[in-house]
């Protein structure tokens, strides 16, 4: 619990201005400077020595006189104190002590010279400087320890001030008391007194807190941050007590914050900052009842942090959380505040982001891939359309609703002919996004575009006023192309009557045990009644073995998985993005993987009719079918082969003799497959193929 | 995607430069020809016919080459084909669209459509050619276009017609591989399994027939395909041995069929029984029997046509719907068989020919033995048995034997008739034989072999069996005229 400490008016006025948070200040060897100055005069006799050092200090504090803090004037006004005294006795330089003595009087006229240092002369010149402009008020404050505001300037309530002749306006503050405002005028060889009694209207808290910098909330009204400590040559003892019950060094602490105006009643204290968890102070009548200052225990958070790892199978990839870079990945076990970040991980080719919660106390670890990156290159607007504007604000928001591409937005005010120039030259994405508009045709449609930097590109015909526009949109670029499945290497069906799906052909598995026609039971321990429910298992198995039953009957299968095709137009992908998407895959991919890759690289090229560039990936495409046995159907060598001989007849009678030694050689791979491992067999096709362009 | 949206998906965008007038005045043509159509459409949506076409005709003359006159054009041959069901009517509207709009995205519909009506207007394969040239210039013209999948299953079905198996089958994988989530993607993918069981390849029969299952779960063809996979694997894999498992359906008492003598399936799996004692046929739908057809006495054979009615055989020649026979060839009919063209092929007992009857009433012979039953098989052929050449026969849809079965091969005796055949869609064969060394009944798969053998002994039944059909259960439905009773064998 935290509780009220007391301490005296003077104490808690040394910490506070010991704490208060304070503009940048010069290099503390300044005063070392200052020092070995006097040093130089008094025990060595040194005067030009003396000078030369004082000089150095006058030249660092003079240009930065208006942000000094109390301790750096102070030292200024001693400078040219002593600057006065070294100068008056030196007769070269003799004219310049008065201009030291003119400089502080503009500078801080309520400096007091040295008496015991400074000669009379000196004396009675400063003392003549400020009378000629200035008049002496002197002031008694109660309670002490408040901010004596000058004609708008505030500043330390001093005992004195020597003011300019004229009319001035005094306020002296206190937090907890009701201010006083006091109106006069003076005139030359004029001197006043002026007296200041505050009257009590409110209670005042003041507190540190670790860690400095923590937001503040009184009964829900935020006050600011808590200020950095200021560094200090003599830390208060109380400050030291503070500290030390906390079981804080009191360089952990925060500076003072004050809680002013504090009326009649509770109060609730809420203080949050970024990795600790955030605290509740309830502030009960008794800090209000009767109005009094009080200083609260160190209010200490607790750290609130969490563990992140973040790895990728792909090289290259930089980590950055919320625009901070972490380095290259992998990014093991690093300690970060609990918190949700946006996280991205740069890749050469490609990259990812996604909002990130990292709970407390937790390791949250992340593989990562790299997506393709879809840059919007804005709209020019130099045509006007109905629901112009509505589309553009769903155009922004375009990213937070793409899951598998990294949405980049336009840069502000950068045509977007220039952005496509620009990315070109850059490569820096892998997808473009443009809007055009249709002018000569009716209903207010707008033609949005997707492509690939090689040009490769599928329009969106929109409608602004819809709804939701970007539905179709979002929906296929969210949509990942499917060319994987997992596989036992069975064939099923669900008969009437069975109590399981019956094996239709097993392949290899009849060597491990399983029996044709005979119904599967169980898999992965589970009752199996259907095909559907087999495959269910299937998809969500993730071992490298698949244990199956039949008739009570345990096998473990090697569990696979099967290259599937994508479909050549199918209404739920976006192709462009199906193209970007196999392209990074294939970065990373190796063997027969990779050759898989490349073939349904190629289909996506076909649907583009881009059958040369199609045919330059099925001729780098090479299945070794390594890890699976010559005996299992599925895509292989043969499907690449068929696919060879397609291209090749697309593109023009002259190539129909290689179409034909492509259908040839995919007449070899008897177990060959289109679709996938359920598809039909390639050579009978690729037969039917070869004899359709012999005819 | 609508279609009143002026753009297609992927369809890329020229741009023209005009100049400002121009782009007015298109506008606003385009404004009312928008209006016609929209008017024109609230008509067809209120039934109020007449009113739309005249709407539309208003628009055809007035901006005969907008975007919306497309629209309208195909509208107007959709009401012929499926509101008046007078598809020939439709003809002119899509040859119009064809002619002024052959760079709109619609006339891939339009000539999809007008090559459908050609294929049905077709009465022998060669007739298909003007089908399958506007079948392939859709696959040719409009490469991403949705309709392009629909050509391709067209072709398919046209070169299944042709008995091209080989290009049916490619052209049924095309149109599954272009877009498998499309509408015609179940559809190509039953056509396409089937096919593949034609040409002899039952393990990539099953495969496309379970993907089927799997991936369209919810389709009619996933239903299709799961009784198709059941029979198969039941007639052709599991060796169970055929045991009667009585009287047929269950719970029916003996003597509810009054002199049951013919037997056959009908387009849906309904069962079509003749009554002897009735003059009549009747059709039993999940087990509840209902009249169907005219009286018609002494029926030798019966087909079902495509509309459900049953088609007659008599020795006084081939009844239809309207009930008067059409003269044969010969007088000794022992089986008929209605064909995809609309061509019934009989079989004459006396006869060594089969006689072919198109639609139109025109006739001709295909010399053959004399047929002492007939059934159909799923390649458009028909299975043949002839007592005098003792052999079973398949023919193809040209009536080129593809099998050939000497009475006897495979079985543990011969015998000297066959008294019925019965067939399914999946190229089995069934027949009752009798005298010899074996009688009972025997099942052929679709290369002639030996799938099941069960004498009446082995069966433990006995009666005088005249009639056999399958069902789609995997079983085989037995009529035994002197009981008056089915039994099922399993």
């Amino acid at each position: 619990m935290t509780r009220p400490l007391l301490f005296t008016p003077a104490a808690l006025t040394l910490i506070s201005v010991c704490l208060s948070a304070q503009a940048p200040q010069p290099d503390p060897a300044l005063k070392d400077a200052a020092k070995q100055g006097k040093d130089l005069w008094a025990n060595q006799g040194d005067r030009d020595g003396a000078t030369i050092k004082f000089e150095q200090v006058l030249a660092a504090l003079e240009p930065k006189s208006l942000t000094l803090d109390p301790e750096w004037s102070l030292l200024l006004c001693e400078t040219y104190n002593w600057l006065a005294i070294l100068e008056d006795r030196n007769p070269a330089k003799k004219a310049d002590a008065a201009k030291r003595m003119e400089a502080l009087v503009n500078f801080n006229p309520d400096f007091e010279l040295d008496k015991n240092i400074t000669s009379g002369k000196l004396l009675s010149l400063y003392d003549g400087l400020r009378s000629a402009k200035l008049a002496k008020v002197s002031f008694t404050y109660l309670p002490e320890g408040g901010v004596l505001k000058v004609d708008e300037k505030p500043g330390p309530a001093l005992p004195s001030r020597h003011l300019p002749f004229g009319v001035h306006k005094l306020i002296y503050t206190k937090p907890g008391f009701s201010p006083q405002e006091v109106d006069f005028e003076l005139a030359p060889k004029d001197s006043r007194n002026v007296d200041f009694k505050l009257d009590r209207n409110a209670s005042t808290i003041t507190f540190f807190t670790y860690p400095s910098g923590t937001e503040v909330s009184l009964d829900g009204k935020s006050l600011g941050k808590t200020p950095v400590q200021t560094a200090s040559a003599e830390v208060p003892v109380e400050l030291k007590a503070i500290a030390e019950k906390a079981g804080l060094k009191v360089e952990d602490l925060s500076g003072a914050f004050v809680l002013s105006d504090l009326k009649v009643g509770k109060h609730l204290l809420e203080l949050k900052s970024s990795c600790f968890r955030p605290k509740r102070v309830e502030l009960g009548e008794t800090f209000t009842t009767p109005y009094a200052d009080h200083i609260l225990e160190a209010i200490k958070l607790d750290p609130s942090r969490g563990t992140l790892t973040v790895s990728s199978p792909w090289p290259g990839g930089e980590l950055f959380l919320s625009g901070q870079s972490y380095g290259a990945l992998p990014v093991n076990g690093v300690s970060v505040c609990a918190g949700t970040y946006d996280l991205v991980v740069k890749y050469p080719a490609g990259g990812f982001s996604q909002r990130l919660d990292v709970p407390e106390n937790k390791t949250v670890s992340l593989a990562t891939k790299p997506k393709p990156r879809l840059t919007f290159i804005g709209f020019d607007g130099t045509d006007d359309f109905p629901g112009k504007s509505r589309l553009i604000t769903h155009l922004k928001g375009l990213g937070d609703r793409l899951k598998e591409v990294a949405f980049i937005r336009p840069k502000e005010g950068e045509p977007s002919l220039e952005a496509m120039a620009r990315i070109k030259t850059a490569k820096d994405t892998e997808l473009v996004l443009s809007l055009n508009t249709i002018k000569d045709k009716p209903g207010s449609a707008v033609d949005l575009v997707v492509g690939t930097l090689g040009g490769e590109v599928e329009h969106f015909a929109v409608k602004p006023l819809d709804e939701d526009p970007l539905l179709d949109l979002v929906a296929r670029l969210n949509m990942q192309p499917q060319i994987w499945e997992p596989s036992i290497g069975l064939l099923v069906a669900d008969l009437p009557g069975e109590a399981g799906p019956m094996v239709i052909n097993a392949g290899d598995s009849e060597k491990a045990g399983i029996q044709i026609l005979k119904p599967i039971t169980q898999a992965d321990g589970k009752p199996v009644s259907t095909a559907s429910a087999l495959r269910k298992i299937l998809l969500e198995s993730k071992g490298d073995t698949l244990s199956v039953a039949q008739a009570g009957l345990a096998t473990s299968l090697p569990l696979g998985r099967e290259p599937l095709e994508i479909p050549l137009y199918a209404a739920n992908l976006c192709y462009p993005f199906v193209l970007a998407e196999l392209r990074l895959r294939t970065i990373a991919a190796k063997g027969d993987e990779s050759a898989f890759l490349k073939l349904n690289q190629a289909i996506a090229l076909m649907h583009f009719r881009r059958y040369d560039k199609a045919l330059e990936l099925l001729r780098e495409a090479k299945v070794l079918g390594s890890g699976r046995s010559p005996q299992v159907l599925g895509l292989g060598q043969g499907t690449v082969d068929y696919y060879t001989g397609i291209c090749l007849s697309k593109l023009g009678s002259v190539y129909i003799p290689e179409a034909i030694q492509a259908f040839g050689k995919a007449q070899g791979f008897p177990n060959s497959t289109l679709f996938g491992p359920d598809g039909p067999l390639v050579a009978p096709l690729a037969k039917q193929a070869a004899e359709d362009l012999k005819n | 995607m609508t279609g009143l949206l002026p753009i297609p998906r992927r369809h890329a965008i020229a741009l023209a430069l005009v100049s400002l007038p121009a782009c007015v005045l298109l506008a606003q043509d385009a404004d009312i020809s928008e209006k016609l159509y929209q008017s024109g459409e609230r008509a067809f949506h209120a039934h109020s016919y007449p009113e739309a076409f005249e709407t539309w005709n208003q628009l055809l003359q007035a901006a005969p080459r907008s975007s919306f006159a497309a629209q309208a054009l195909i509208r107007m041959a959709r009401y012929h084909i499926e509101v008046e069901k007078k598809p020939d009517s439709a003809l002119p509207f899509l040859e119009r669209l064809k002619t002024e709009h052959i760079k709109s995205p619609i006339a891939a519909e339009a000539m999809l459509l007008r090559g459908e009506i050609l294929a049905q207007r077709a009465k022998k394969p060669t007739d298909m050619k003007e089908a399958i040239a506007e079948f392939n210039r859709v696959v040719d013209l409009y490469t991403d276009n949705p309709a392009v999948a629909g050509a391709h299953y067209q072709l398919g079905l046209a070169f299944q017609g042709q008995s091209n198996w080989g290009r049916a089958l490619q052209s049924f994988l095309e149109a599954y591989r272009l877009d498998p989530l499309s509408t015609f993607a179940p559809k190509a993918l039953l056509q396409a399994a089937e096919v593949l069981d034609i040409r002899g390849d039952l393990q990539g029969c099953l495969r496309l027939l379970e993907r089927l299952r799997e991936r369209s779960p919810n389709t009619p063809e996933a239903k299709d395909a799961a009784w198709r996979i059941a029979v198969r694997v039941k007639w052709r894999m599991q060796k169970t041995p055929l045991k009667s498992e009585g009287l047929w359906p269950a719970g029916k008492a003996a003597k509810w069929v009054n002199t049951p003598t013919l037997l056959t399936p009908g387009p849906d799996g309904d069962l079509y029984i003749y009554e002897d004692g009735l003059d009549r046929a009747s059709v039993l739908h999940k087990n509840q029997s209902a009249p169907v057809g005219g009286l018609v006495k002494g029926a030798k054979a019966m087909m079902v046509a495509p509309n459900g009615l049953p088609w007659f055989l008599t020795k006084q020649g081939l009844v239809k719907e309207d009930g008067v026979p059409a003269a044969l060839a010969g007088n000794a009919p022992t089986g008929g068989v209605l064909d995809h063209w609309g061509t019934v092929w009989v079989g004459d007992k006396k006869i060594p020919a089969l006689t072919l009857i198109d639609l139109d009433g025109q006739s001709k012979a295909l010399p053959s033995p004399t047929t002492n039953a007939l059934a159909p098989l799923p390649n458009g052929g028909v299975a043949q048995a002839s007592d005098a050449n003792r052999d079973v026969k398949f023919l193809d849809a040209n009536g080129q034997p593809q099998v050939w079965i000497p009475y006897g091969k495979g079985l543990s005796g011969v015998f000297r008739y066959v008294l019925a055949l019965g067939s399914d869609a999946l190229g089995h064969v069934a027949a009752i034989v009798d005298g010899g060394e074996f009688e009972g009944v025997v099942l052929w798969g679709p290369d002639g072999s030996v799938l099941r053998q069960a004498t009446w002994r082995q069966l433990g039944i006995s009666g005088k069996f005249v009639a056999i059909a399958f069902d789609r259960s995997g079983g085989l439905i037995l009529a035994d005229r002197s009981n008056d009773l089915l039994l099922r064998l399993n």
